[in-house]
């Protein structure tokens, strides 16, 4: 297993190089450079000197070599937009976006698998077909839509209705007006608000799919032999269904535990633009409309090895839950 | 997906009017000193990641120094006037060759250290070592040595030139003690830009990357300039999505919107929470006929152009009303501004079908579009970029006034880089006609759009030559004289009308969100920030939370 793992942690490394050298020139290959935006009042030699003060006037392989260069000695270099280091921008920006995402994903996976529980036992009962109906309708609406919605709902109408302040949520950014003078669980539960819209908008249009895949496999599994086998033998129903069906039936939800891994750091795109949240997504975007060539070049190496480490994890996950890939 | 969301949220917004009406104080009757403290939160769609004066690029930055965080050696008053702001009184010689700022000595940089002449020289030559990249240097072309006869005095080289002030209100000037040691080519990545030493109303106090910026009440701000600011706290969000903003400002998380989009002005309007101010821009849209090309190389076919487009059917149509047609780039609130200067490019389709037929165009073949005398058919493309909404309905509408006159302009939309890359590269310079915008400084000087020696200069879009032009061009910004000088600002407005290397649309209405607590607030283009440091809220409309001692004076 240890073999097999490093086997497959050291084919990574020249895939996700030729990557990196593919995204290089892809974004070099797009018309405009990072001093496009200065503006009509600069004129020609002082775009020429920022250009000098940047390195951009050095020939395309030069500056491939000089920041492979560095990225091998784990430097990633300088933002042209945000003019720092991006050792300092990744931290603090991941963590944004773990935070976002990693409730996102408690969301999806614990209501998602729940949901799909409840409706397995309880096929074509008025709860199946009621979260059945729910479960397409928020699968079936764009992310972005919901998070309008939300933003409606529990921000304007909240108010207007005279809702309790605690059903009211903020709407953008990630603390409120004076956080600072907060007392540290002030702070917490400040931090706790400004993520349920934005996280729920995030998780909930995919905890629906989960609880669709939860539903089928688990269906699969609940008709099968052993399991009638292990209500005979008198085993409580609670056992039947959370240990010997439901480990089963998490087999296809493993697989997409592994997919939605690179999601946890790559961010969502719109839900953190219309929410202002300033993760992963955002700053990509950001990267690519002002061709920050080094900020796009950073943020795609986390989603890449991410996306690698990802089925890796999910292929190590099978094994755990399925020993007979594991001996296999 | 924006524009959707815009859409969406405005029908439902537009649902939900009418509750109850929070009174509004009226200024003046509530005890000075109730002024003073809470928080206000200005909310933009840009980020601003550099507070820099030196390395700046982008407008709110420059607003942010000029009226928050910096105090520059000038201001202009109501009327655009220049008025002491750090310098007490200025002198010029008798040839306006030599002038001389006499500083305050009682503005200090918030680390605690006196601002003085020294300050000033240290700026100004940094903003004019090319190394450095002064995104600014304009400013500076007809300006010399400085020398500081003592702490206060700061006194500087000019060839005479008209609205010679008006740089340094603008500019303004950076802590000496703390950027001295930086070496010239490093300014830009220097941690000065993410957490700025000033000397205005306002002291920086923290910053989070995408998030906010946090400024508070400089205590020690001079009395004589306004002292201290009445908000305890002024905070910058950024908040990329519109809806989103327009959200905040409606349920009162945001006390200033800057620039909201036009669709959304109506419904601000409509809200008894806030209210939209509106002063006129010194920003215009415009059409670059690309002369390069032998299409509108004849000034009779673009001013034809111009005169087949319906210029204020576009500020009715487009923009609701809310921008003043243009002719020439002078906004009219300037005192260059020629009244006349429309008179050759009314619309009217008929002189402009006259002017084609003069240049050699006619409707030769019978299909609606006119042809050369080689039956060529005028066809050309109009590039606009992609998100700008205001300007790709801008293309649509000129395609369907010139289809009238027998003109066939194809709309084309392109990613913003994509599409300045394409129209401001001198080597390539792909383009037929393109919206475009600019945004005039009150110290006007057009030559890098229409002198004949910057043609490669970037924004030279339409690559105009003309030698009387150009006279007026190298003419104009040298004399001090106004009143001497209107005469030819005159002929210039006039001359680029009958030329028409671009055609102008419209100056733009600056416009503003503006929370009803947030009272004294009245800006106009100077900038949206003039004044912060006068605006207040009343004890009873404040946030909660925030800073607990409320301010003395």
């Amino acid at each position: 297993m240890i073999a097999y793992l490093l086997r497959r942690l050291i084919g990574a490394i020249p895939l996700l190089l030729g990557i990196l050298t593919i995204i290089f020139f892809i974004t070099h290959l797009a018309p405009g450079d990072p001093l496009g935006n200065v503006g009509p009042n600069v004129p020609e030699e002082v775009i020429q000197q920022m250009r000098r003060n940047l390195g951009l006037d050095q020939p395309l392989h030069i500056q491939y070599f000089r920041w492979m260069g560095s990225f091998l000695r784990g430097d990633f270099g300088y933002s042209f937009a945000q003019n720092r280091p991006i050792n300092e921008i990744l931290p603090e920006t991941l963590w944004n976006t773990l935070q976002l995402t990693l409730i996102a994903m408690v969301i999806i996976f614990s209501l998602g698998m729940l949901i799909g529980i409840v409706q397995a036992v309880r096929q074509y009962s008025l709860a199946d077909n009621l979260l059945t109906f729910l479960a397409l309708f928020f699968y079936s609406m764009p992310g972005f839509w919901l998070a309008l919605m939300f933003i409606l709902l529990v921000s304007v109408k909240a108010r207007q209705w005279g809702l309790p302040q605690w059903l009211v949520f903020p709407v953008s950014g990630m603390t409120s007006v004076g956080a600072e003078f907060m007392t540290p669980w002030e702070q917490f539960t400040d931090r706790v608000k400004h993520l349920i819209l934005p996280a729920t908008a995030l998780g909930i249009g995919a905890a629906a799919g989960v609880a669709r895949y939860m539903r089928g496999s688990m269906l699969e599994v609940i008709h099968q032999d052993f399991i009638r086998t292990a209500r005979a033998k008198g085993l409580s129903e609670r056992t039947v269904i959370f240990k010997h069906a439901m480990r089963n039936a998490l087999i296809p939800i493993v697989t997409l535990l592994g997919l939605y891994l690179p999601f946890l750091l790559s961010g969502a795109v719109l839900t953190e633009q219309i929410f202002g949240w300033p993760g992963m997504g955002r700053l990509i975007v950001d990267a690519i409309f002002q061709r920050d060539y080094p900020v796009v070049l950073a943020a795609s190496f986390v989603i890449s090895a991410m996306v690698v480490f990802g089925n890796l994890l999910s292929d190590v996950l099978y094994a755990v839950v399925d020993p007979r890939i594991r001996n296999g | 997906m924006r524009r959707f969301a815009i859409v969406v949220l405005a029908f439902v917004l537009a649902a939900c009017g009418g509750r109850d009406k929070t009174s509004v104080a009226d200024g003046g009757a509530e005890a000075d000193s109730a002024r003073f403290g809470g928080v206000a939160v200005i909310g933009a769609g840009n980020q601003v990641t550099d507070l820099n004066p030196l390395t700046s690029m982008d407008q709110t930055a420059n607003q942010i120094q000029q009226f928050v965080l910096f105090t520059p050696l000038i201001t202009y008053d109501s009327l655009f006037q220049p008025a002491p702001r750090w310098a007490k009184s200025w002198e010029v010689n008798a040839d306006t060759t030599e002038l001389t700022f006499r500083l305050r000595d009682d503005l200090f940089w918030h680390d605690g250290i006196k601002s003085s002449a020294h300050d000033v020289k240290f700026s100004y030559d940094l903003a004019r070592n090319p190394e450095a990249a002064f995104p600014n240097p304009g400013f500076w072309t007809h300006y010399g040595e400085a020398t500081v006869p003592d702490s206060f005095t700061f006194r500087v080289k000019l060839r005479p030139h008209a609205d010679f002030l008006d740089p340094w209100r603008a500019f303004a000037p950076v802590p000496r003690h703390v950027l001295e040691s930086v070496p010239v080519g490093q300014l830009r990545q220097h941690a000065f830009s993410r957490r700025p030493v000033g000397n205005g109303p306002f002291k920086f106090v923290s910053h989070a990357e995408g998030q906010d910026w946090i400024f508070e009440a400089n205590p020690q701000f001079p009395k004589a300039l306004g002292g201290r600011p009445y908000l305890d706290r002024l905070v910058y969000r950024a908040v990329p999505e519109p809806t989103t903003l327009l959200t905040e400002l409606l349920t009162g998380s945001v006390d200033y919107y800057i620039a909201p989009t036009s669709e959304q002005a109506e419904q601000i309007k409509q809200s008894d929470r806030a209210r939209l101010m509106a002063f006129p821009g010194r920003e215009y849209v415009y059409i670059a006929w690309n002369t390069r090309r032998p299409l509108f190389q004849d000034a009779r076919v673009r001013r034809a152009l111009g005169m087949a487009i319906n210029r204020q059917g576009i500020i009715n149509g487009v923009l609701g009303g809310a921008a003043t047609q243009a002719n020439a780039t002078i906004p009219p609130f300037f005192w260059q501004f020629d009244p006349g200067a429309g008179v050759g490019l009314r619309y009217d389709a008929e002189t402009a079908k006259r002017l084609l037929h003069e240049a050699g165009y006619s409707d030769r073949s019978g299909d609606g579009i006119v042809e050369d005398v080689h039956g060529r058919s005028f066809r050309f493309t109009i590039k606009s970029n992609q998100g700008n909404r205001i300007r790709n309905d801008i293309a649509q509408i000129v395609q369907s006034d010139l289809r009238k006159i027998g003109v066939e302009a194809q709309p084309q939309i392109l990613e913003w880089n994509t599409l300045v890359e394409q129209v401001t590269t001198p080597s390539k310079r792909d383009f037929d006609a393109v919206v475009f915008g600019y945004g005039t400084e009150f110290q006007v000087d057009d030559s890098g759009l229409f002198h004949c020696e910057k043609r490669d200069e970037p924004f030279h879009l339409s690559g105009y030559c003309d030698a009387e032009t150009d006279r007026l061009l190298d003419t104009l910004p040298r004399i001090v004289d106004r009143a001497a000088a209107r005469p030819l600002w005159a002929r210039y407005q006039r001359k680029i009308v009958m030329d028409q290397p671009i055609t102008l649309l419209y100056f733009q209405q600056r416009r503003e969100g503006v929370s009803n607590r947030l009272q004294n607030v009245d800006p106009d283009a100077r900038g949206d920030l003039v004044g912060v440091d006068r605006w207040y809220i009343l004890p009873g409309q404040r946030r909660a939370g925030g800073p607990q001692q409320t301010a003395q004076r």
